[in-house]
């Protein structure tokens, strides 16, 4: 199979009045992780949603391992898993119970990997769905879709309700499904689970995705931040290659084209460095900035 | 600050935000039993212009027994407020007894399944304060529902001392079951739990009491049942406030019983601890599925529609007596209008529709669940199986059917035996015939549901107007003497009367065909629509 695994074409999606989403563009290769970043309420679950055929697009074009999500809902979900961010249980049946069903629904659970899930999660599979906790019932989830032998995961804020060790465990099981070849749509808003695991990464905003690329790409496209103290001041005006220059007496703070750090360098060489330190770009930065653009408050 | 008044903390703030948000929702009530009650003042005079009329009602109410099970006895049916009292009386005071669990149940029980309640008692808040915040707010409801409807139905025409009688008794109801649900909100370890428990024990009092009634039991089992000092107060044939005094103690004294139990039970557990369960599940598809998610209320519906049987089948086999004891049936039989095996054929048909009426609840209960675990998110995870939206739905309206259909069957043979074992001039043949007649109209009432949760879920609701008007318009209606195209909108007009000689069983054709529609229109509509989160 050749294809991308998703591939959204100018996809809207409207609630009443409310444009959930307006344009959206997205395609997930083959065997990679894709992360799928945005703030609350940017409309990654209504994409997430539309991509299961939970709800219907307005507009645009939707492929989802080569078929239409809509119509071929029963062909498509065989070969596919899902985490919700919000996990649901049912009150009165255990965890062990829910496990089961999801896995039934799909078609079937490995047995040797749903124990090896529920060992390496700590799930107590015994308890009815209303004691667990919000991590708890989450773990109910994950191991459901973990322990199926699937092409694509998609999973919608997997790890909100984890704590880090679980978190940890879920990085391990992320990576070895990738080597196993799994397609994974991970969408998060913790951009460090995001920054290690992705091979590609999508950020939305407002319906729409604003920036898509590789971890590199992305970084490319931002600026990286060097603090420095130097013997000598620098000129004012400060050199072109230095941008957004903060001078605090001795310690200076700039941003720079991450290309152009050789030649930033050289200029505050020139002023004798006493101490450097220089920021690779986070995808945080790059994340708070495409946020802050043009001021309007992230919904 | 005394410790009592410290686990009070908090209450009036509460109170205020609990009066805004559950005033909405009482509302509904409220303006139910108004409608209830003043348009019996107001349409009564134009049906029954004349003594002559309002003596033949008499004769009719009386000569059909089944009404007597839920409307309580008719005293006067001469006059207005007679005629009223008679029709509301019972039924009024269910509706606001109704109305008042179910909020205390919302705002206890349902708070703390919702978690809400935890935010809530972590801030500066008593222990009692949200107990006494949702009994407070129910309290009130019932109170604004009685004076409502009886300003009103006086405001109409009715007579005052009357009216605000009637409107007395339905506050007093929902007094007494606001606090019935203050304890089983303690006991219950869900509000659904809590609920059943409480509705159960409405249901199981109101028909008590139309029982006891309508066969001439001794007076102490009226007296012993809290809804029937509502009947001793006898508005517009006496009116006595009297018995409303032990409403009032019979309230003060549960609602004290529930603080009691509140004040020795943890946030969010019930009396009875949850065990593990099993660590693999057997439900493997969504036929179990429906079938494990109404467990609970489909057994406990199948022991009360066995009791119904035994209740109705013994109410049958008193029949005869019944009938030959009431002056207003001899004069009936006599001038030729019936026979007395017509009559016995016309109360068992009323009888058997009201089973399925009361079958149809748990049947719309079944369906309007779907609607529920979509709205809890526990439907997304299962569409994202493969499992089409056809077959998770079909397997839930094949459970709502098939129960319905084995709760009024079962119950009409239970009639039936004690029909044919008590002599009567039907015998168990004719009952199930009837019985299974009877089906197809509880299939439409049900199917109104699966139509709009399937393609308007936004209106659910809308499934309980459809067993109120065809409860309404069965009951109610012929006394009414309505046009026979607006009786035609209950299903259960249609049901043939299988002991006539030659039963007319088209209405069953069209019964067929309607729920047939209503089926397809909540399967396409299920089938495109967006699944709620």
């Amino acid at each position: 199979m050749g294809g991308p695994v998703v591939d959204v074409r100018g996809l809207r999606k409207s609630f009443g009045r409310f444009r959930a989403l307006d344009g959206l563009d997205l395609r997930v290769e083959a065997g990679h992780v894709h992360g799928f970043l945005g703030p609350n309420g940017a409309g990654k679950s209504t994409t997430i949603r539309v991509l299961l055929g939970l709800l219907r697009a307005d507009g645009g074009t939707v492929r989802l391992l080569g078929g239409d999500p809509w119509r071929d809902v029963v062909a498509l979900h065989r070969r596919l898993a899902y985490v919700p961010g919000d996990v649901s249980l049912w009150p009165g049946m255990t965890g062990g119970e829910a496990i089961d069903l999801l896995g039934a629904l799909r078609g079937g659970l490995d047995e040797r990997r749903r124990a090896e899930m529920v060992e390496r999660f700590e799930l107590d599979p015994t308890k009815r769905g209303r004691q667990y906790s919000t991590g708890n019932r989450q773990k109910v989830a994950l191991v459901a879709a973990l322990a199926s032998d699937v092409e694509l995961l998609v999973l919608d804020e997997p790890t909100s309700g984890l704590d880090p060790l679980m978190e940890n465990v879920f990085q391990e099981v992320l990576a070895e499904a990738r080597s196993r070849g799994t397609t994974v749509l991970l969408s998060s808003h913790a951009l460090a689970e995001v920054e290690t695991l992705a091979d590609r990464i999508s950020i939305v905003r407002d319906g729409r995705v604003v920036r898509s690329g590789t971890l590199a790409d992305l970084r490319g496209q931002t600026r990286t931040t060097i603090h420095a103290t130097l013997t000598r001041p620098l000129p004012v005006p400060a050199p072109a290659v230095l941008r957004d220059v903060h001078v605090d007496g001795a310690r200076i703070t700039a941003h720079v084209e991450t290309p152009r750090i050789g030649e930033a360098l050289a200029v505050l060489t020139v002023h004798g460095i006493r101490s450097l330190t220089v920021a690779p770009p986070s995808l945080e930065s790059l994340f708070l900035r495409l946020y802050g653009d043009d001021g309007t408050p992230a919904r | 600050m005394s410790t009592a008044a410290a686990s009070l903390t908090g209450t009036r703030p509460l109170l205020r935000v609990a009066l805004r948000h559950e005033g909405r929702l009482l509302a509904p009530w409220v303006l139910v039993v108004t409608l209830l009650s003043a348009s019996s003042v107001v349409v009564y005079p134009f049906v029954f212009p004349d003594l002559a009329a309002r003596r033949a009602l008499a004769g009719a109410v009386e000569a059909n027994p089944a009404l007597g099970l839920v409307f309580g006895p008719a005293f006067d049916l001469t006059t207005v407020d007679g005629f009223n009292a008679w029709r509301t009386l019972a039924l009024g005071g269910f509706f606001v007894a109704l109305g008042a669990v179910l909020s205390v149940t919302r705002t206890t029980r349902g708070q703390e399944d919702s978690g809400q309640a935890e935010l809530l008692a972590s801030g500066v808040m008593g222990r009692s304060a949200r107990l006494l915040t949702g009994v407070a707010v129910a309290l009130v409801g019932s109170l604004a529902a009685g004076v409502v409807a009886g300003v009103v139905t006086g405001l109409c025409g009715g007579a005052w001392e009357a009216s605000l009688l009637l409107g007395a008794t339905y506050t007093a109801s929902g007094w007494m079951f606001a606090a019935v649900a203050a304890v089983t909100a303690q006991l219950g370890s869900d509000a659904r739990t809590a609920n059943a428990l409480a509705v159960g024990t409405l249901g199981t009092l109101f028909l008590a009491r139309g029982f006891c009634v309508s066969l001439d039991a001794p007076v102490w089992t009226v007296r012993a049942n809290p809804l029937g000092w509502m009947l001793e107060t006898r508005p517009a044939s006496g009116d006595h406030w009297a018995p409303l005094l032990p409403a009032v103690a019979f309230t003060v004294v549960v609602v004290t019983v529930g603080f009691a139990l509140q004040a020795r039970r943890d946030v969010g557990q019930g009396a009875i601890a949850q065990r593990p369960g099993p660590a693999r599940g057997r439900v493997r598809g969504p036929l179990l599925l429906a079938l494990r998610l109404n467990r609970a209320p489909i057994l406990t519906w199948a022991v009360a529609f066995h009791l119904l049987g035994l209740v109705f089948g013994y109410f049958t086999t008193s029949i005869t007596d019944l009938v030959a004891g009431s002056t207003g049936v001899q004069q009936v039989l006599a001038s030729g209008a019936t026979t007395p095996e017509q009559l016995t054929g016309a109360v068992v048909r009323t009888l058997l529709s009201l089973v399925g009426i009361i079958a149809a609840v748990p049947g719309i209960q079944i369906v309007l669940r779907v609607r529920g675990e979509e709205l809890e998110g526990r439907v997304e995870p299962l569409l994202a199986g493969a499992l089409p939206r056809a077959r998770y739905y079909a397997s839930h309206v094949a459970v709502a059917l098939t129960v319905v259909t084995g709760y009024l069957v079962g119950a009409g043979v239970v009639v039936g035996l004690m029909a044919a074992r008590a002599d009567l001039t039907v015998g168990l043949v004719d009952v199930v015939e009837q019985t299974l007649a009877t089906v197809p109209a509880v299939w439409t009432v049900v199917a109104v549901a699966v139509a709009v949760v399937g393609a308007r879920p936004v209106v659910s609701l809308a499934a309980w107007g459809a067993l109120v008007a065809s409860f309404l318009l069965t009951l109610l209606g012929p006394t009414l003497g309505l046009d026979d195209l607006v009786l035609g909108i209950s299903p259960f007009w249609h049901v043939p009367d299988t002991t006539a000689p030659s039963p007319d069983r088209s209405g069953l054709g069209w019964l067929a065909l309607v729920t047939a529609v209503l089926v397809a229109v909540g399967f396409v509509g299920f089938r495109r629509r967006d699944l709620a989160r």
